[in-house]
């Protein structure tokens, strides 16, 4: 009985200490196409609405890639009301667990998005234990985008963190313990490829303005701060508010502007994420070429021919990759080949799947020699926070050594034979760009490396992640509604909003600590009380 | 409280001294060594939750002395001061007695972010402190020097490698034991004075430097990791010698505001309070500090001094070219003394006269006491637990400066919650920590023992993320019912008027949510108010009470019957209402976070080898920080989430053991009761 008790009280501790850690987790960050109206943007007296910490969460539960069907779950108390304003169910509840066929429409234009299959499981007999929701919709990724957008404007719902349904799940006791202990390691895997997401996405203009916006954003709690913590005291101008009046409206406006703007933002860059790289002249342009079937890389015997990144949309039995060669590794003196090196072991981070080509001209002619060099050459080609202690990710990496058609059959044999016998050493192919030996057998095995990402619905794909930047972006505008309502009434209360602002913002841009801002606050003001 | 008599001061220090005579022989719950701001109240607390405690300093006539500037409290240290006193610590207390010239500043800005603060009479605040030590049942003070730490065998129950058990005094060579030790030496920690080029040993002008075997003894024998510290304090200056009339006047609030929540008013008159002070330096002054730089070796030293204190000489350097404000401060009614905030400085004294005498008001001022630099050794505070207690060394606990803060509150907050864990420590009672998410004492210890200090910390309303939860005005109601209930510090007639407060408070929060009315029929009854919209709902009288422009007060005069008894609180009951929408917002947060603080983690957890899949840096910097809950491990630099699962199910599975252990003990013991019994 008593351990049935702490059971129950550890149920109630583990959700509340996963959002904890996933609230300051850097989240990922894409461009906002897709619905251009800008909802929640108005004002409201009273609390701004939408900062409470929502508690219904949606997802795509479905893998990424060319699908006739993809799956939309939602699950918490607002899911009832999901189902009631996007598939137009009436007051009563529908029948449970039975597939309805329905229009899908946006809570607030109302406008169609799609017809499809909806299903409503009433708690406590679901996957969470909670009211929940499944659309089944088309596959394509407008009608995907649409949905996961139209979910985020449902009072109550916000998108859902790495791993959340499972941890709901667990909550409410549907999980046994043993499937528990490998809950860390699956929040391992998602929270990891959410991290390769967030730097992909962070590296792009999109990045670089969200990251413009925090920069601003802490100025203006700093100098709020300063006001409150310092000024009784202090030489700090009374100008100082108005100042940070200005910079608060001018983000608003930018706000405003970026979410209603659905031209604006990058091209999606969808798809797998697969990455050639490796020595200098091993042979990775001709690889590039050889998937394409088109001579979209320049191929030369001079080393170090590719310096930029070259890109490629590819279709690999039906799933969507997006190929990138990259500039050979190795230390140049030229500060072009320098530039892209570094762009280079920058796409490799966060690179879904890592293609390291070699040259079999390289390799020691004795095979456990050439087991040792590759594994060394592995080291260097992988980002540092990804050396394994033992063994390579397999799902992540795959070794291709080119120009097999220059060693002798006997020697490619013995080579074989030895890689396989190394554990913990990723899938490796022997192919020829020159001859075309071996290029069927790899395009297989990277067949099935893809397949297994795309099941993964994080890999690649950014409409959830849209929604979430979305969701995060109207938090913020509305915190900022707060300051203004609050400027000259309650100065704690008006910081509190540019407070939450920075918050919502730093979901998708990283944590902001309260030392940083009182570096701010020391950096610009004279303060020697 | 205010009209209790004073015992004077002779008839005090004779008691003190026979107090003093016996004590040596004696065995002690607790000993507080220092009677600084932390010391003080670390002993009263101590002596409050019921431990026999021995207070040790070098200088009985200098406890509870203000050793730099003549004021308490302000924006943040005011938070501090209010959350002392409302778990029945001394200092609120003390400023309303010796306090002459109340303000609360920010008045403007919101009443979470208010900052009660007091200029205060020297004299009286050492005066009501070594009276209240002396009537503090338990307490006995003693003068003395401490010489070093007696160690013995730990407890191999406990955590620990060193065991705390005494002090052993200078000259006299004879031991005293305790259960507890609380350190609060304050800069005296290896401290060095500064003047010009000449350096001396010391912590505070006038004193004797402190033993260098209690500093040897945290290093070397104990193991503790100490950094250095700088701070310094302005040239005091004789009144007289002072031309006011070219300084502008800053009166205090015509009305002082108390600072404990047992107080209605303050020793001193409206009318008696005296002002202060405000002036700016000149060029003149940037010219000075630059042509002396050659000859000042405290600010040339790289040990950290405090950003937001700095002395006139950083300021000067950092900041060239601009006016900075300097406030000339009374030292007390009787006082012929100014204190001129803003001008701390280490230069020789000759150049200290030619920098002052560049400012207006002050050019052909005295200076009755050059200004100096002090620095000090400080323990990293990370090697203690937030019982601040030092989690290597059973028995020991630390508070004040000597853990890298700066300013009395910070001092006074940390010593009352040392002094609370040593007596409940010695009296077998667990120790107890409080949330950052309840109290800026909380977010205090939080910072210092889970982050650590690069330079001298001190408290900003800024640093508590649960602000607007977390006001003066409510401090009663988050710490003294808990005081009283769950710790110990508290007396029963405070815990007796919090409890009359809350249940007011309650009562009428009640009688407003009652009044429930539409638009209209509140635009009748309140025809002062300006609502814009009309609202098709009804509103609640919380609701109404929010407008910027209703007062408690107005509703009470509209709806007399159920709401004039409680006019006593109209204006906790109007912030309560202003604040009462975000403070529910945020209560999902905090009550989040407490239940990660709930789940504490063991601290002999050998986190390198632990049987977890978990990375070398997440395992470094566990072993690192040793944090003691959950909650702490998740602000971890570097921790990832899925260590935190990972912790969290070895802390489970560490605990279902346990209690099959005991079980398992129990059930031996039981049969083994009944074999005795049959025999």
């Amino acid at each position: 009985m008593k351990q049935h008790v702490y059971y129950q009280h550890l149920k109630v501790m583990l959700p509340s200490i996963y959002r904890g850690i996933w609230g300051a987790a850097v989240h990922t960050l894409k461009t906002s196409r897709g619905t251009p109206t800008c909802r929640f943007l108005s004002t409201c007296e009273g609390v701004p609405f939408g900062l409470a910490d929502a508690e219904s969460i949606f997802a795509l539960s479905s893998g990424h890639g060319r699908c006739g069907v993809a799956v939309v779950r939602a699950s918490g108390p607002a899911s009832a009301t999901a189902l009631r304003c996007m598939a137009g169910v009436s007051r009563s509840p529908p029948p449970p667990r039975t597939a309805l066929l329905r229009s899908i429409r946006d809570p607030i234009s109302k406008e169609v998005l799609d017809r499809g299959l909806v299903f409503w499981f009433p708690g406590p007999h679901s996957f969470t234990g909670e009211d929940s929701v499944e659309f089944h919709i088309h596959g394509g990724p407008a009608v995907i985008t649409a949905v996961l957008q139209a979910l985020g404007s449902v009072p109550g719902m916000r998108p859902a963190e790495a791993g959340e349904f499972t941890r709901r799940a667990f909550q409410a006791g549907k999980l046994d313990l043993t499937e528990v202990e490998g809950l860390g390691d699956l929040i391992h895997a998602e929270t990891e490829a959410q991290r390769r997401q967030a730097l992909r996405q962070m590296s792009g203009e999109l990045g670089h303005l969200y990251q413009d916006w925090t920069h601003r954003l802490k100025r203006c709690l700093a100098h709020v701060e300063a006001f409150i913590d310092f000024s009784e005291d202090e030489l700090i101008e009374d100008g100082v508010l108005n100042q940070v009046d200005r910079w608060v409206c001018d983000l608003q406006a930018e706000m405003e502007r970026h979410l209603k703007d659905e031209r604006r933002g990058e091209r999606l860059r969808s798809g797998v994420q697969v990455v050639i790289a490796g020595a200098t002249n091993a042979g990775k342009s001709s690889l590039l070429n050889t998937l394409c079937q088109r001579p979209a890389a320049i191929v030369s015997p001079i080393a170090g021919t590719t310096r930029d990144i070259v890109e490629t949309a590819l279709d690999i039995g039906g799933f969507p990759v997006l190929l990138s060669d990259t500039a050979g590794l190795r230390e140049s003196p030229d500060l072009v080949e320098r530039e892209g090196v570094r762009r280079a072991r920058e796409r490799v981070e966060q690179a879904d799947l890592t293609l390291v080509v070699a040259d079999c001209a390289d390799l020691p002619s004795d095979a456990q020699q050439a087991a040792a060099f590759l594994q060394e050459h592995l080291r260097s080609v992988l980002p540092p926070q990804e050396q394994p202690e033992t063994v390579f990710p397999a799902d992540r990496l795959l070794l291709v050594l080119n120009k097999m058609d220059l060693l002798p059959e006997e020697q490619r044999l013995e080579l074989d034979g030895e890689l396989r016998q190394v554990s913990g050493f990723p899938p490796v192919c022997l192919i020829s760009c020159h001859t075309k030996e071996g290029v069927h057998d790899f395009l297989t095995v990277l067949h099935s490396s893809v397949k297994t990402l795309c099941g993964d619905p994080l890999s690649g794909a950014p409409t959830l992640t849209q929604a979430r930047h979305r969701a995060h972006l109207q938090q913020c505008f509305a915190a900022m509604a707060q300051y203004q309502r609050y400027r000259d009434l309650d100065l704690a209360l008006a910081a509190e909003g540019v407070r939450l602002a920075l918050t919502s913002l730093g979901r998708i841009t990283g944590r902001v600590g309260a030392e940083e801002i009182l570096d701010i606050i020391f950096k610009d003001f004279c303060i020697g009380k | 409280m205010l009209t209790k008599k004073l015992p004077p001061l002779q008839r005090f220090l004779s008691l003190v001294s026979r107090r003093a005579s016996h004590a040596t022989r004696q065995q002690y719950d607790v000993i507080v060594v220092g009677g600084g701001h932390a010391g003080t109240e670390a002993a009263a607390a101590a002596a409050r939750v019921g431990a026999e405690t021995l207070l040790v300093s070098q200088k009985i006539q200098t406890i509870g002395a203000l050793s730099c500037n003549p004021s308490l409290g302000g924006v943040g240290k005011g938070q501090l001061v209010r959350e002392v006193d409302a778990l029945d610590g001394l200092c609120g207390r003390a400023g309303d007695w010796a306090g002459i010239h109340f303000s609360i500043l920010n008045r403007r800005k919101g009443p979470a972010v208010w900052g009660p603060r007091a200029q205060l009479d020297r004299q009286r605040y050492r005066t009501f402190i070594q009276s209240e030590l002396l009537s503090t049942p338990r307490l006995t003070v003693l003068e003395g020097s401490v010489e070093e730490l007696l160690l013995s065998e730990t407890n191999p129950e406990e955590p620990g490698t060193h065991r705390v058990t005494g002090i052993r005094l200078a000259n006299e060579g004879t031991p005293i034991s305790a259960s507890s030790v609380i350190l609060t030496t304050g800069t005296f920690l290896s401290g060095s004075l500064f003047v010009g080029q000449s350096e001396s040993p010391g912590g505070r002008i006038g004193d004797a430097p402190s033993s260098a075997g209690l500093s040897h003894t945290l290093r070397e024998r104990l193991g503790l990791r100490v950094g250095r510290l700088r701070t310094g304090t302005p040239p005091r200056i004789l009144k007289d010698s002072v031309d006011l009339s070219l300084a502008h006047l800053h009166p205090p609030d015509s009305l002082p505001t108390p600072f404990s929540f047992l107080n209605t008013h303050t020793r001193c008159k409206p009318e008696e309070q005296l002002p202060c002070y405000l002036t700016y330096t000149t060029p003149g002054v940037e010219r000075v500090v630059k042509e002396s730089l050659h000859l000042n070796c405290h600010i040339q030293q790289d040990a950290k001094g405090p950003r937001y204190c700095p002395s006139i000489e950083s300021r000067v350097v950092r900041f060239p070219g601009r006016q900075h404000q300097v406030w000339l401060e009374p030292e007390g009614l009787t006082s012929d003394l100014l204190y001129p905030q803003g001008l701390s400085m280490t230069m020789p004294p000759d150049i200290q006269l030619r920098l002052i005498r560049e400012i207006p008001p002050l050019h052909r001022a005295e200076i009755h006491t050059p200004g100096y630099g002090v620095q000090y050794d400080f323990v990293c505070p990370t090697q203690l637990s937030p019982a601040l207690q030092v989690k290597s060394t059973q028995g020991l606990f630390l508070a004040g400066q000597i853990n890298g803060t700066t300013g009395y509150e910070e001092a006074a907050a940390q010593g009352l919650w040392a002094g609370v864990n040593a007596a409940r420590s010695a009296l077998s009672m667990p120790t107890v920590a409080l949330s950052r998410t309840e109290s800026y004492i909380g977010v205090l210890i939080d910072d210092l023992v889970s982050r650590g200090v690069t330079e001298p910390y001190r408290m900003f309303t800024s640093r508590a993320e649960y602000r607007t939860s977390l006001r003066p005005d409510n401090a009663d109601l988050r710490l003294t019912l808990k005081g009283f209930e769950e710790v110990g510090c508290v007396s029963p007639l405070r815990y007796q008027e919090a409890v009359r407060v809350r249940d007011s408070l309650q009562e009428a929060q009640a009688a407003l949510q009652t009044l429930s009315l539409s638009s209209q029929k509140w635009r009748k009854a309140l025809p002062d108010m300006r609502m814009s919209e009309t609202k098709s709902t009804l509103l609640t009288g919380m609701d109404v009470l929010q407008y910027n422009d209703v007062t408690f007060e107005m509703m009470s005069s509209a709806f007399p019957e159920s709401l004039s008894r409680h006019m006593e609180f109209a204006q906790r009951l109007k912030i309560e209402a202003v604040y009462k929408p975000h403070c529910d917002l945020q209560k999902k947060e905090i009550e989040r976070i407490q239940k990660e603080e709930n789940m504490s983690l063991p601290q002999d957890i050998d986190y390198l080898t632990l049987p977890v899949s978990m990375s070398q840096e997440v395992r470094e910097v566990l072993d690192r920080v040793r944090p003691s809950t959950l909650g702490a491990a998740t602000r971890l630099e570097g921790m990832t989430p899925a260590a935190i699962v990972h912790l969290l199910n070895y802390v489970r599975t560490a605990a279902q053991r346990e209690r099959k252990t005991q079980t398992h003990q129990k059930q031996e013991r039981e049969r083994e009761m009944c074999a005795r019994e049959a025999s």
